[in-house]
């Protein structure tokens, strides 16, 4: 929101300077250049509507035409106008400044249209290969791996099967992926906030990766006397599998991931953190996180970059939030907030 | 010719991909496999011809499979086991309130298939009930209201103790939230999930070897709780 609003303010800015340029100069010249001022207004209108959006052109407009009847038009210094031909002028001039303004914002507003359908266009496309790939590629390891088990030796068969599986997971996850994208996008979901034990979430969420997580150690701390804590279980067993999904795609085979769990200090908020000690996320990365579609050039094993967005949606789905950042001492870390306060005891205790 | 002695299980699914897979899972497991491809026919097989279980498939075409699930309940206890799809807690916990015994999420092992159904059936079976029943280094003597692990008796205060006999006594299959809270707790309680955390809590950690990482003392997500004997 407030990028635009700045530029506003600068557009605004630049009409004024370019008009009190102007006038100053103009004040400079003979009184009979009356009318050759008046066409230098309206000039730099035009050369500003290039510039400037539709209401900084309108205060231009307005401000020119006063200002060059104050200043310019006989007699001059003050808003009298001496005869129809000076009334015909001013109006005229007063007509065209708007005109230009209001066209020019017109061209620009079909021209960033037409830009926008490009880009949708264009993602489109990219959308589409990506997704045909993602989907092609288990489905041409299961129909060779199949194909060649009829006629492999028996000792072939336990990696084919291997392969197999590996296919079937990706393929299974990248159908939920792409349904729960829909589902937020369709806003279908419908959370069930229910009190949740952060040890039961943590361990459904590594159930749920673990294929993909062999390979990367992983250490789990959650304090034992957490007490129950309000979520969506499915909902954020999902985020929490997605964020160790991308903890162990994006790192290097063999190094540790972190899971982490526990109440803020001020304990109205519960949180989950994943730590990983890969590369880390580099600035330009960063911006573009959570964005549906972007994907870390460090992805080895494909995916649509669904993952995180899939992951905040969930979240916000809930009244939560997920924030990303470094570790210390190497890595990134992504860590879970949902809203928090203490279970009413049991009065049956 | 000797009448068939394997256990007779129905399977209602109008995929027909998915009936000939189950058929050849069940039939390899020692199962005899009627099928359906809807509800309605899934209705009247049952009712011409009585299975020992059956496996009903949620997203059916001409009925839903929780409105089969109500209308077998008005005339039969028969085991039913619901397959759904994923994400779809709600459609699960509803099959469970409308009268399924177990549900299993597609895709699915087949390893899991066949313990569930196993499950879904010793529940029909009216086996004299032992009064103690083992899993792990856990005993738990029904008739004496004792726990013992390892052979020392573990002390487990009444709540606890209810909650582990209601999962001990529908052992290998879910029991949900809302079940456990009702009974033990009474009906006003039934949203009340977080007495039933803290006491699930309290269990795991005199029960379990790895309260964390739970063998037994099975959550279900979203769900319920599942007590697994293995």
């Amino acid at each position: 929101m407030s990028e635009p609003r700045q530029n506003e303010w600068r557009e605004y800015a630049l009409v004024l300077s370019v008009l009190i340029v102007l006038t100053a100069g103009g004040l400079l010249l003979p009184p009979h250049y009356s009318l050759s001022v008046g066409l230098l207004y309206l000039l730099a209108l035009i050369l500003l509507s290039l510039r400037v959006g539709r209401w900084p052109m309108l205060l231009g407009g307005l401000l020119s035409a006063l200002t060059w009847e104050y200043f310019f038009l006989e007699p001059r210094f003050n808003f009298r106008i001496a005869n129809v031909q000076e009334t015909l002028l001013f109006a005229i001039y007063f007509v065209l400044a708007l005109v230009v303004g209001q066209l020019s914002a017109r061209i620009r507003s079909q021209a960033r249209k037409e830009k926008m359908r490009e880009e949708s266009e264009r993602l489109q496309r990219t959308l589409l290969d990506s997704v045909s790939h993602e989907l092609r590629t288990p489905l041409a390891v299961i129909t060779a791996g199949l194909e060649n088990m009829e006629s492999s030796p028996p000792a072939a068969q336990a990696g084919l099967v291997a392969e197999i599986r590996t296919a079937t997971h990706r393929l299974n996850r990248l159908v939920g992926n792409l349904l729960d994208q829909t589902r937020l996008e369709s806003g279908s979901l419908r959370p069930r906030v229910d009190w949740c034990d952060a040890r039961d979430l943590v361990n459904a969420a590594n159930d749920g990766v673990r294929d993909a997580l062999t390979g990367h150690p992983l250490t789990v701390a959650v304090p034992e006397d957490l007490p129950p804590i309000r979520a969506d279980f499915a909902l954020t067993e999902h985020a929490l599998a997605n964020l160790l999904l991308n903890a162990a795609l994006h790192t290097p085979a063999g190094t540790p991931i972190r899971i982490s769990a526990g109440l803020s200090a001020d304990g109205r908020q519960a949180f989950f953190t994943v730590a990983d000690r890969g590369p880390g996320l580099p600035a330009p990365l960063r911006a573009r996180l959570f964005q549906k579609f972007s994907r870390g050039e460090t992805a080895g094993a494909g995916g649509l970059g669904l993952g995180l967005s899939i992951a905040r949606g969930f979240l916000a789905a809930q009244g939560g939030e997920i924030i990303a950042g470094e570790n210390p001492g190497g890595g990134a870390t992504f860590s879970i907030y949902l809203p928090h306060s203490a279970p009413q005891p049991d009065p049956q205790e | 010719m000797t009448a068939d002695t394997r256990p007779h299980v129905l399977v209602v699914d109008d995929e027909i991909q998915i009936r000939r897979s189950l058929r050849l899972t069940l039939e390899s497991a020692g199962f005899r496999v009627g099928e359906a491809e809807t509800g309605q026919l899934g209705l009247s097989a049952t009712a011409a011809s009585p299975p020992d279980g059956i496996v009903l498939d949620l997203g059916l075409p001409d009925i839903g499979g929780n409105m089969v699930l109500r209308r077998l309940r008005e005339w039969s206890r028969v085991p039913v086991l619901v397959l759904t799809v994923r994400d779809a807690e709600d459609d699960k916990i509803a099959a469970l309130d409308a009268g399924a015994d177990d549900y299993l999420t597609k895709p699915f092992s087949s390893r899991e298939l066949i313990a569930r159904l196993r499950a879904v059936l010793r529940r029909a079976q009216p086996a004299p009930e032992s009064a103690v029943v083992a899993f792990g280094d856990i005993e738990v003597d029904l008739s004496a209201r004792q726990v013992r692990r390892g052979g020392v008796e573990i002390k487990l205060t009444g709540k606890e103790y209810a909650l582990l006999r209601l999962l001990v006594q529908h052992r290998g299959r879910v029991v949900t939230h809302r079940e456990i809270l009702r009974q033990i707790w009474g009906p006003q309680a039934e949203d009340s999930t977080h007495y039933l955390r803290v006491q699930m809590t309290h269990l795991r950690k005199k029960l379990e070897a790895e309260p964390q990482q739970p063998r037994h003392l099975r959550t279900e997500s979203g769900i319920g709780y599942r007590l697994v004997e293995a």
